[in-house]
């Protein structure tokens, strides 16, 4: 058998016609020949079928360039005429030229910034060694409903010591840190990391050494790495950095490295110190403080590392107390950082693409009206002599032309509308279900993401639009009549489409418009209006009495400027999403415990919530005799209140926590709960303490002012340097910011999607528009025959309307259905309504419908001017 | 004539013009001369070699003589193809350059003394 197979006739086929006219019998032959040459047995066929199919696709792929490049090329002299009769006749429609060009760069700037947050968040990858090994592990306190939580030194040790699953492990700790040794102490980022920390990431220094075995125990010499930043703004990028001093919090540190350039981490450091393994194994087991990374040992899944570390902690839960129901989360890194933006972004992917096929499908119906509509000159001049390839360049040429330019405006425009969304989004994100926030990684708009964005668009315009063109050039030398109702068929289908896709937008728009409003009306629990918050002080050194008398005083200092109403200082600053634990232990009338819990715990100084404005519900504030001597009172929020004493009767109870300077305290007041983990989560419960009993040498304070309260911020800062100028203040800002970081995300993709909507709601009302507006003219003779006979110019409209009614009826009712649907799958992005709220549903209704009838109404006027004896002589 | 656009010849559309100079020959054919005439090294395949035909049949250097039956009395009608005038004064053009450049080899004794 040494017949050739089938493929390769098959592959003849694809040839240009005039080059298989002309070749392609002969060509059969020297296939056969060579066929024949090649002889029998598997492995020859089969070479010789590759190589003759690629031989002939290859070489039809050059026919056919060498064929329309002839066609397209004939002399420029003829593409530049047919340039200047493109230009001539786009002038003549300008509304068609600006209209195309204006979708068109819509539909590429919105594609690509969509595309460049993808590529910049999801498709984002860490400058580490393997970047999809590297876990983060969370203890997860599931009873507390916490998923993602820190992990104690000695619990983290043991898991060092154990783990098979994960081939290196390091814990981390991230904390504000001062400089120290100049003027006024300044605040930078650190990050205390065990010594594998790098090689659990897979990085090495840009110069010097990381951190080794010898930094391990405390009697090593005390060391710092520095990010590439710090070493370029503070050293000048100078080499010989390495080996000297630098001193924090007053402790003089050896710099041993520069971390490169790219480095990055989801907690973001300027100075990395050594976390020490004897520190953390001689840690209480109870003082739950660490962040713990690990890299998979080969073979093994991130569900196999959580279920060898839950074995663990499992076991650690029954040899100490504290750990019942904890069990151990490993995730990707990866996964962690994104966590929190990853929904917003597929659902604004999702909205986006809706809106770019309601562009594309708006292109579609434009270029194939214009074709239509410009039957009869194609038709003059294929009479005349022009060669299909000839119509077919001019058309080309304005496509093009017009695509060209939409596409260089789309990113030319591209970076700005960037700019404007990036603003819209929060610096830094809360992961879910923790108390973490991450930065947010940014949008990543590159040449690929460019080329990307136009190749979509363009590919798109052109599959839509080769129908119309095709149907153009072939009917060109037929008769218009006839055919223009095909056309207008067509289109409808596509408006109709182009309907539907914007009711789905329009639904999404008001859903998430309305959840916005929702979550921005959700009591937070404090008065954010008119709050300044500060963090102060650096005395973990003094005696507990000296610190409160510190803070004490620098209350007084700072309620002493004018316009300020109250100050009050409490250890954690709310909406940071800070978190501390206290063992709570409830006690009979004994004083016997009864149950302990782990609970969130802040303590806080005179006027503390009347300054916030957090309102007191039962029984009473703190007042100063509470505030004086050893703390014998407490307390407690709502959420508290609910979650110990279900039955009522919160105030007059008594509990002690770990800590022996609160012990057998009497509950005096329950106050209104703070959603500090944002008014889309449920406030945690939260007990108050005195804070004169252990100070944590560091506080938040809150000021009140009337007024701006950023213009405070100079006097607050010299009232508290009067009491003592060596102490560091940081992050000043108003509460307002801090819970506007909160509800930053859903208020960005609500106002995203809201925009989207509008833009689609425009293209569609403008794909409705041209469809009726041609149907009328096309319509001319009929309507006006019917004017003539009597016909009431009202009449007609109704007509119109009437057919244009179905249209508008079905696409808004398939596009509710598909809305529904659609976001239901998106529900995470909503807050307080449901997928198919009634109210929503009422306004995508009502604006859709009124946009159509507006579309249909305003070409429909025409009729009004017609003059019934020129409709008829038109035709 | 212009013959001047149609140079320098690529290898494989110099070897195929001069055989067919020599005498008008069927595609097949000419496929087996390349072949044995470049020792091995032009080995084309039926998708190569009829782009190399038709692009020699664009420009005008060569014609194809009418169809005539199948020598062996089966299959399609072949055509015979044949240079063109044309095609022979490129031809001659490319020699007389490829003269030039083989005058220039010699004067630096490229090609040594002893040949």
């Amino acid at each position: 058998m040494t017949v050739p197979p089938r493929i390769l006739r098959a592959l003849l086929r694809l040839y240009p016609p005039r080059h298989r006219r002309a070749y392609g019998e002969e060509m059969w032959g020297a296939v056969r020949y060579r066929s024949r040459q090649t002889g029998r047995g598997f492995a020859r066929r089969a070479r010789f079928t590759l190589v003759a199919g690629l031989d002939l696709a290859w070489n039809g792929m050059r026919a056919w360039v060498a064929y329309t490049g002839g066609v397209m090329m004939q002399g420029w002299a003829g593409i530049r005429l047919d340039g200047l009769f493109v230009l001539r006749t786009l002038r003549k429609s300008p509304w068609y030229a600006v209209t195309a060009v204006v979708v068109l760069a819509g539909a590429v700037a919105v594609n690509a910034v969509v595309l460049g947050f993808v590529r910049g968040t999801l498709l984002h990858e860490a400058p580490y060694e393997d970047p999809a090994s590297v876990m983060v592990v969370w203890g997860s306190n599931t009873r507390d409903g916490q998923l993602r939580d820190v992990i104690s030194g000695p619990n983290y040790i043991e898991m060092v010591r154990e783990a098979r699953t994960l081939s290196a492990m390091a814990a981390f700790h991230h904390d504000d840190t001062y400089l120290t040794g100049g003027a006024s102490p300044e605040v930078t980022q650190s990050l205390e990391v065990t010594a594998d920390f790098f090689d659990v990431l897979g990085v090495r220094p840009l110069l010097g050494r990381e951190f080794q075995v010898a930094d391990r125990t405390s009697s090593a010499p005390a060391t710092v790495l520095l990010s590439y930043a710090f070493w370029r703004d503070r050293f000048d990028s100078d080499p010989e950095a390495l080996g000297r001093s630098l001193s924090i919090e007053g402790e003089p540190r050896t710099i041993i490295g520069v971390l490169p350039e790219a480095f990055e981490f989801i907690a973001p450091a300027t100075l990395y110190t050594p976390l020490r393994d004897d520190i953390l194994e001689a840690d209480e087991r109870s003082r739950i403080h660490y962040h713990v990374i690990g890299r998979l040992a080969p073979g093994a899944s991130p569900d196999d590392a959580t279920r060898e570390l839950s074995g663990i902690m499992t076991r650690i839960a029954r040899e100490h107390t504290g750990y019942e129901g904890w069990s151990v989360l490993a995730e990707p890194l990866h996964r962690v950082a994104v966590s929190a933006v990853r929904p917003a972004i597929w659902t604004l992917g999702a909205v986006v693409g809706l809106v770019l096929l309601i562009a594309l499908v708006n292109l579609a119906t434009l270029f194939r009206m214009r074709t239509v509509s410009r039957a009869g000159e194609i038709s003059v001049r294929m009479a005349l002599g022009a060669g299909w390839t000839r119509v077919a360049r001019v058309l080309s040429l304005e496509t093009l032309g017009l695509a060209l330019a939409g596409a260089l405006a789309g990113l030319a425009a591209a970076p700005f509308l960037l700019e404007r969304v990036t603003r819209m989004i929060p610096v830094w994100v809360a992961i879910p279900d923790s108390a973490v926030r991450v930065p947010v990684l940014r949008a990543d708009l590159d040449p690929v993401v460019g080329a990307f964005a136009v190749g979509v668009v363009l590919l798109g315009a052109v599959a839509l639009s080769l129908p119309g063109f095709a149907s153009a050039i072939r009917g060109g030398a037929r008769a218009r009549s006839g055919r223009t109702h095909r056309a207008l068929q067509g289109t409808r289908v596509l408006v109709g489409l182009e309907l539907a896709l914007a009711t789905v937008l329009c639904l999404g728009a008001a859903l998430t418009a309305r959840s916005a409003i929702r979550l921005l009306d959700t009591e937070v629990g404090l008065e954010d209006r008119g709050l300044l918050t500060l963090w102060v002080g650096d005395v973990w050194g003094l005696e507990y009495d000296d610190q409160a008398t510190y803070f004490r005083e620098i209350v007084r200092e700072v309620e002493s400027i004018p316009g300020v109403t109250s100050a009050g200082v409490i250890d954690y600053v709310d909406f940071l999403a800070e978190d501390d634990y206290a063992r709570v232990y409830f006690l009979d009338r004994s004083f016997q415990p009864t149950s302990s819990q782990r609970e969130e715990w802040r303590r806080v100084g005179e006027g503390l919530f009347e300054t916030a404005g957090i309102r007191v519900l039962e029984g009473r504030s703190f007042t100063r005799r509470d505030l004086d001597g050893a703390p014998r009172t407490a307390v407690v929020n709502e959420a508290f209140a609910r979650k110990h004493y279900p039955d009522g009767g919160a105030l007059g109870r008594f509990i002690s926590t770990h800590d022996q300077a609160y012990r057998d305290l009497e509950i005096v007041g329950v106050v209104a709960d703070v959603r500090s983990l944002g008014p889309a989560a449920p406030p945690p419960p939260m007990l108050y303490v005195p804070l004169q009993g252990s100070p944590r040498g560091t506080t938040g304070m809150y000021v009140r002012v009337e007024g701006e309260p950023m213009a405070y911020a100079d006097a607050v800062r010299t009232a508290l340097w009067s009491v003592d100028p060596t102490q560091p203040i940081t992050g000043i800002q108003p509460m307002s910011d801090l819970v506007g970081s909160w509800v930053a995300i859903p208020r960005a993709t609500s106002t995203l999607i809201s925009t989207l909507a509008g833009l689609a709601l425009l293209l569609a009302t403008v794909g409705v528009f041209g469809v009726v507006a041609y149907a009328v003219r096309s319509r001319t003779s009929e309507l006006g025959i019917r004017l003539a006979l009597g016909a009431s110019p009202r009449r007609l409209r109704r007509d119109i309307l009437a057919g244009t009614l179905p249209l508008v009826l079905l696409g808004i009712s398939v596009g509710m259905a598909s809305g529904v649907v659609a976001a239901r799958a998106a529900r995470a992005v909503l807050f307080g309504v449901g997928p198919a709220d009634p109210v929503s549903m009422t306004m995508a209704v009502a604006a859709m419908t009124g946009a159509a009838l507006l579309a249909t109404y305003l070409p429909s006027r025409r009729v009004e001017r017609f003059d019934p004896t020129e409709a008829i002589r038109s035709e | 004539m212009d013959t001047e656009k149609h140079l320098p010849l690529k290898a494989a559309h110099h070897l195929a013009l001069l055989l067919l100079a020599q005498e008008p020959t069927y595609g097949v054919s000419l496929m087996q001369r390349l072949e044995e005439r470049s020792g091995g090294s032009i080995r084309l395949n039926a998708g190569s070699l009829y782009r190399i035909i038709a692009s020699l049949v664009d420009d005008g250097l060569v014609e194809p003589l009418e169809e005539v039956a199948n020598p062996a009395g089966v299959g399609a009608p072949r055509k015979l193809y044949a240079v063109t005038d044309l095609g022979r004064s490129v031809l001659r053009a490319e020699a007389e350059r490829q003269e030039g450049l083989l005058e220039m080899a010699r004067a630096l004794d490229l090609l040594g003394e002893k040949r």
